[in-house]
């Protein structure tokens, strides 16, 4: 018995190792988002280009879709940019942008340089229908099925080797 | 030239640390003369190898060398000297030096000051140490080494030392912190040599207990300091925030708080041997995994990255191998170095085991706490949570009043037995005298008395009058009597100055966020506080937009600044707060957004006897310091 | 004379309505104003237990952060809505998931880490006055 209470401080130990060296594989930084298989909130802002206008969720009506998050003060926007152009050339799925706390004039210039691979922007300045997806930064971007429903949520630019891994296989469904 | 000069010594320093590492034990294990050496030539050598190393590397921060990887990522041509003398441990490869040269301090220290005359022994301890110095010297050049350089053309610059380390505590505070982190590196290494020879339990304890007390003392001080830097760097006035790398400090220094009690037991008693052989191990080996976690990066919230998988797994390695090793050893060997004794419930014997436990389980809660989000998000496959300061102060709560109702009465105990317990009474009423003055004072000094602050504040009452006996006074002359005890009698009551600052600045304090344009005031507790003007300065590395803020009250007008500073080479922003230290309480205001022309955001706060936290943990560390020196001078 | 005395009065009335009605940034110098003291201290109190989910480590008290400030607002508006601190913790859970807040739920996967502590004291404490009772 006591040779067994003199072994458990060694068992303990070694099961901390392993379970830390498990940790240290984990490569993940993001937070994951709480909102899967939830349908997307509702809301009501105007579109980026047209203040008369307001947007709401039915106007997210090709499905399915993605919903990306952006900013003219957003360095890694620009670097996802070229591949969102290019989803909307072979046009895989339409892509509707979320204009997240923004200098509007800003961003309408940034489209007309750069192109617009959006539908539309919804221009979200107080940044509340960010809050209702849980976003907390740009770039972000969420897959909404046919039925409206969010799916997966990526943190960080978005190129082909995450389109692949992480949104192909919903597009199949 | 001179970088590749510390490069070939830290080489040099890594070859005889395996020789230091390797030939004594081999001389005990073949019992061959031959193969033993002169420690303490030995020792000196490698202690003075490690420095030149370390001066080099200072050197090359100081001349602006940026052709060393190291100094061009953390330092830059505008930064005041001192701060590029500190910069040499901004960053992983300089810290490890700085870690291992501290390690090698100690063990110097105990070479050279040890009463223990046992040869092996102390080749023993000798050995093991530079074992461990030259894991951490491997680890150092085959993945962090601090000499690298970017040949053949140099950057013209740097990318400057990080912000919020430019500042004068952090010339301090990682040194302090350092210390204290590798001066567990002695226990252990005694602990492990004792387990080889069965050591009778009063000898080693005897050898352990004042480098236990000594490390004790740095890491106290160091995380003092850190706490105190936090205070005015960070901006939001908080002073403990729960945050991983202040666990992976605070684990160790509860573990070495609990372990020089346990060693007081065994060297007076001779009892609690083996159990204070697994806490030097256990002790050190947080000190390890604290110091690494924080390195490895898997600790860190979800939006860093990892520092680098591979170097932390070098490190598992490191600590695996020591603690797995020492581990087995405890595990098979067949210890009975303990003196016959009982002891009572009603024992010092056992309200030191009570402490003991109380501690350790406490740091082993809070480094549960600390990993626990790793843990749950593997056993609910992804999802996330946080574990922080609410969780942390809840559990603490009831630790606190076990451990601070101990140490009220623990100078009354005695060994085996203790006659009565009368004293009890005595120091029920020596507390509640105490308890109604100082209530008596903040309620004259604050208007307020907060019903949530009574127990903590009663708490260090009791530990104040059961440290400072005063009804003592009445029998003998009270000041030998203290002076015997001036050690405990410091650490004791600075842990209830402590904890009064504790209680009291989570009750009194007060914040509020505050949008002000120049030439506004606001009332805020006994305060007018107006917002002045703000004008554009200039330091030696940034830019800032300084606020003139003053506050007045009854008795004074005093003005102070906070910055929103600009690093110029890294863009990097900063908010140095503003604080006035008045005698009770601190005045403290931050600036926060610029929200149109002129007009700014402030968080402005009163921190009533927040630093007596701070003097709190001064006394402990003084009265750690003074146990340790008269541990190393007593034969 | 009273003619000019109402052409005086009708002016100054008019210049200070035109001025008044330039476009001015205006605030109360409190950021966040409430109507007790009961909505301060738990809108204060909130800040400190809710995480900052951009920031490497820190509440949104500590933090400036566009989203931190957008939460913080969040969180004002639902104080003086009157909501409780469970409604407003579940507001943002339900958004950012129990990330967001730095006291972890009591659930079975958290029991460990809330009765561990407890659970240990009297395991220890229990076999300690066991093995003593087998001694004596």
């Amino acid at each position: 018995m006591k040779k067994l209470l003199d072994t458990l401080p060694l068992v303990i130990f070694v099961t901390l190792i392993i379970v830390l060296f498990s940790f240290l594989s984990n490569e993940d930084n993001q937070l994951e988002t709480v909102l899967i298989d939830e349908s997307f909130p509702e809301f009501s802002l105007t579109s980026l280009t047209d203040t008369t206008k307001i947007l709401a969720k039915s106007d997210i009506s090709e499905l399915p879709a993605l919903i990306n998050v952006w900013a003219t003060w957003c360095i890694a926007c620009k670097v996802e940019h070229p591949f969102l152009m290019k989803l909307k050339e072979e046009s895989i799925l339409p892509i509707y942008g979320l204009n997240y706390k923004d200098n509007r004039n800003k961003a309408i210039a940034l489209l007309k340089a750069d192109g617009d691979p959006f539908e539309f922007s919804i221009f979200d300045f107080e940044g509340r229908l960010a809050i209702d997806l849980g976003v907390y930064g740009a770039p972000e971007t969420f897959f909404i099925d046919k039925s409206g429903v969010i799916r997966v949520r990526h943190v960080g630019v978005i190129d082909d080797k995450v389109w692949k891994e992480k949104f192909a296989k919903y597009l199949d469904e | 030239m001179i970088p590749e000069l510390g490069h070939i010594i830290l080489n040099a320093y890594l070859v005889l640390c395996l020789v230091g590492g390797i030939l004594p034990l081999a001389a005990i294990f073949f019992n061959n003369a031959a193969l033993e050496m002169p420690i303490k030539r030995v020792t000196t050598l490698l202690f003075s190898l490690i420095t030149f190393s370390f001066l080099i590397l200072i050197y090359s921060f100081l001349v602006d060398d940026f052709s060393v990887a190291y100094v061009a990522q953390n330092s830059n041509i505008n930064l005041p000297f001192y701060f590029k003398f500190a910069a040499t441990w901004g960053a992983h490869e300089g810290s490890l030096i700085l870690w291992i040269l501290a390690m090698n301090a100690w063990l110097i220290g105990f070479i050279f000051l040890t009463k223990c005359k046992n040869t092996y022994f102390l080749n023993t301890v000798f050995s093991i140490s530079c074992q461990v110095m030259f894991a951490f010297t491997l680890f150092t050049l085959l993945t962090s080494n601090p000499f690298e350089r970017i040949l053949p053309i140099p950057p013209l610059n740097g990318a400057d030392l990080n912000p919020s380390l430019q500042d004068i505590a952090f010339t301090i505070h990682p040194p302090l912190l350092y210390f204290g982190y590798s001066g567990l590196l002695i226990p252990f290494a005694i602990a492990v040599a004792a387990m080889l020879f069965n050591t009778d339990t009063k000898e080693w304890a005897s050898y352990s207990r004042p480098w236990t007390l000594l490390s004790c003392s740095f890491l106290t001080l160091g995380i003092a300091l850190g706490s105190w830097w936090a205070y005015y760097e960070l901006g939001w006035g908080g002073w403990w925030f729960w945050d991983p790398v202040e666990n992976a400090a605070f684990v160790p220094w509860l573990l070495s708080v609990a372990l020089f009690h346990s060693l007081i037991t065994s060297q007076s008693k001779g009892v609690f041997g083996k159990w204070s052989i697994l806490l030097s191990i256990l002790a050190f080996s947080t000190s390890l995994l604290g110091t690494f976690l924080v390195r490895s990066g898997i600790l860190t919230s979800v939006h860093a990255f990892a520092l680098d998988p591979e170097r932390g797994l070098f490190i598992l390695g490191i600590l695996g191998f020591f603690i797995v090793g020492s581990l087995i050893i405890y595990s098979i060997k067949d210890l009975n170095q303990d003196h016959a004794g009982t002891y009572e419930l009603n024992s010092k014997e056992f309200g030191f085991l009570l402490n003991n436990l109380l501690l350790v389980i406490l740091a082993i809660s809070i480094l549960f706490g600390t990993i626990f989000p790793l843990i749950y998000e593997a056993i609910t496959d992804g999802k996330q949570i946080s574990v922080g300061a609410p969780y942390f102060e809840i559990i603490l709560f009831p630790f606190a009043l076990a451990l601070g109702f101990l140490q009220g009465i623990a100078l009354y105990l005695s060994w085996g037995s203790s006659s009565s317990f009368s004293f009890i009474q005595r120091v029920f009423l020596e507390s509640i005298s105490v308890f109604v003055l100082i209530l008596l004072i903040l309620y004259i000094l604050f208007d307020n008395l907060y019903l949530t602050s009574f127990i903590t504040i009663f708490l260090a009452c009791w530990i104040a009058a059961g440290t400072l006996q005063v009804s003592k006074k009445r029998n003998i002359n009270y000041w030998s009597f203290l002076k015997k005890r001036l050690a405990v009698t410091f650490a004791h009551v600075g842990m209830a100055i402590l904890v009064l600052g504790v209680g009291v600045v989570s009750s009194y304090s007060l914040e509020k966020e505050l949008i002000l344009a120049p030439g506004d005031s606001f009332e805020f507790g006994d305060q007018i506080v107006s917002f002045e003007s703000v004008e554009d300065s200039l330091g030696p590395n940034y830019f800032s937009k300084s606020a003139n803020i003053s506050f007045k009250d009854n008795q004074d007008d005093t003005n102070v600044i906070t910055e929103k500073r600009t690093y110029v080479p890294s863009g990097q922003l900063t908010t140095e707060a503003g604080i006035i230290m008045e005698p009770f309480q601190d005045l403290y205001i931050s600036m926060g957004d610029n929200l149109e022309a002129d007009i700014w955001s402030f968080k402005v706060q009163i921190k009533p006897f927040i630093r007596w936290i701070w003097l709190g943990a001064l006394l402990i560390a003084i009265g750690s310091m003074l146990a340790g020196i008269k541990q190393i001078r007593r034969a | 004379m009273n003619k000019i005395l109402i052409i005086s009065f009708i002016c100054s009335i008019s210049f200070g309505i035109l001025s008044g009605a330039e476009q001015k940034f205006t605030f109360d110098k409190e950021a966040y104003s409430f109507d007790n003291i009961v909505q301060e201290e738990l809108f204060y109190s909130l800040l400190v237990e809710l995480r900052c989910p951009k920031c490497q480590s820190s509440n949104l008290s500590g933090s400036n952060s566009p989203i931190s400030n957008d939460l913080k607002r969040e969180v004002y508006e639902l104080v003086i809505k009157e909501k409780s601190a469970e409604e407003i913790k579940a507001y943002l859970v339900e958004r950012y998931g129990n990330f967001i807040i730095y006291n972890p739920p009591i659930e079975p996967a958290t029991y460990i880490l809330w009765f561990g502590p407890f659970l240990l004291i009297i395991l220890s404490l229990g076999s300690i006055i066991l093995y003593r009772r087998k001694q004596a």
